[in-house]
């Protein structure tokens, strides 16, 4: 990923993580960002227009919860189902996405988001983040996350 | 006065996000229907009276845009207004459902006072003096 991008990509990100959620977004190498033992949940969502690629998010899956509270205002305990983490999740994505469009194109891009889809991140899939350029990490009030983007040239 | 409010978005945690805002706003809520995509939301339309729709843009079956284009044809788009709340208006696309008739655009993430700044407009509610 080119710097210019990356540093556009993480900058919205934690700009749209910080009102959406409260939750505050710091790039890290990715050796610090580092947990394989961790379980991860992904959201993935493509997009097509003025700037065509996908964007994807994942987050480790203990906080799936919090972000889901923050989000919707209530505490962790009140979210009871992985219907309401993960669409939490998926939502986040979305809002990201559309934005990092926008900063990258400009406001008046024309695009259009797909349906943005979860699931748990299998061990080769993690493997594939921690080496890919197109991922980077961060981390999110301390919570190790990685935001891939990969365009359509 | 209270209002009947539509949401339609294809996220639950959306439509839980713009109803908590419009009660933390102090909107005046009658009744809450909620719909996944355009076509839910058309027969919504169907059985019940709606003063106010906050819609999405991409959802799944029937999006946003397709949804107010035909809802303008149906003649329904000036008697029932509605707002667009999404991350994807950029501004070509909000000009061009501006032009079909919709009253106002919400860029997520919002707050519950960009909300209640938008019912206030496009209600004609005025505020209560404080």
């Amino acid at each position: 990923m080119q710097n210019s991008v990356q540093e556009q990509l993480c900058s919205t990100f934690s700009e749209v993580a910080e009102q959406l959620t409260f939750m505050f977004g710091e790039v890290v190498p990715k050796d610090e960002a580092n947990t394989p033992d961790k379980l991860f949940t992904k959201a993935r969502m493509t997009f097509t227009g003025d700037l065509a690629g996908t964007l994807s998010l994942a987050v480790p899956s203990d906080t799936t919860a919090e972000i889901a509270a923050n989000i919707l205002g209530l505490e962790p305990e009140d979210i009871e189902t992985e219907s309401m983490m993960n669409d939490a999740l998926a939502e986040m994505l979305n809002v990201v996405c559309g934005h990092v469009i926008m900063s990258m194109v400009g406001k008046d891009a024309n695009f259009k988001l797909a349906t943005p889809v979860t699931d748990f991140v299998s061990e080769e899939q993690y493997a594939h983040m921690m080496a890919s350029e197109e991922y980077v990490t961060l981390l999110l009030d301390e919570n190790p996350v990685f935001l891939g983007l990969k365009l359509e040239s | 006065m209270a209002f009947n409010i539509l949401l339609v978005d294809d996220s639950a945690t959306v439509r839980a996000v713009i109803s908590k805002a419009l009660t933390l706003a102090g909107v005046d809520i009658n009744e809450l229907h909620q719909a996944g995509h355009g076509q839910e939301a058309l027969d919504v339309l169907d059985d019940q009276w709606i003063d106010l729709i906050f819609c999405d843009i991409s959802m799944p079956v029937m999006d946003g845009e397709e949804f107010v284009k035909v809802m303008n044809e149906k003649g329904m788009i000036e008697t029932i207004p509605v707002v667009i709340v999404s991350s994807a208006g950029s501004e070509p696309r909000v000009a061009r459902l501006r032009q079909l008739g919709v009253r106002d655009y919400v860029q997520k993430p919002f707050t519950p006072e960009r909300i209640r700044e938008v019912v206030d407009q496009v209600m004609g509610v005025i505020q209560d003096a404080e």
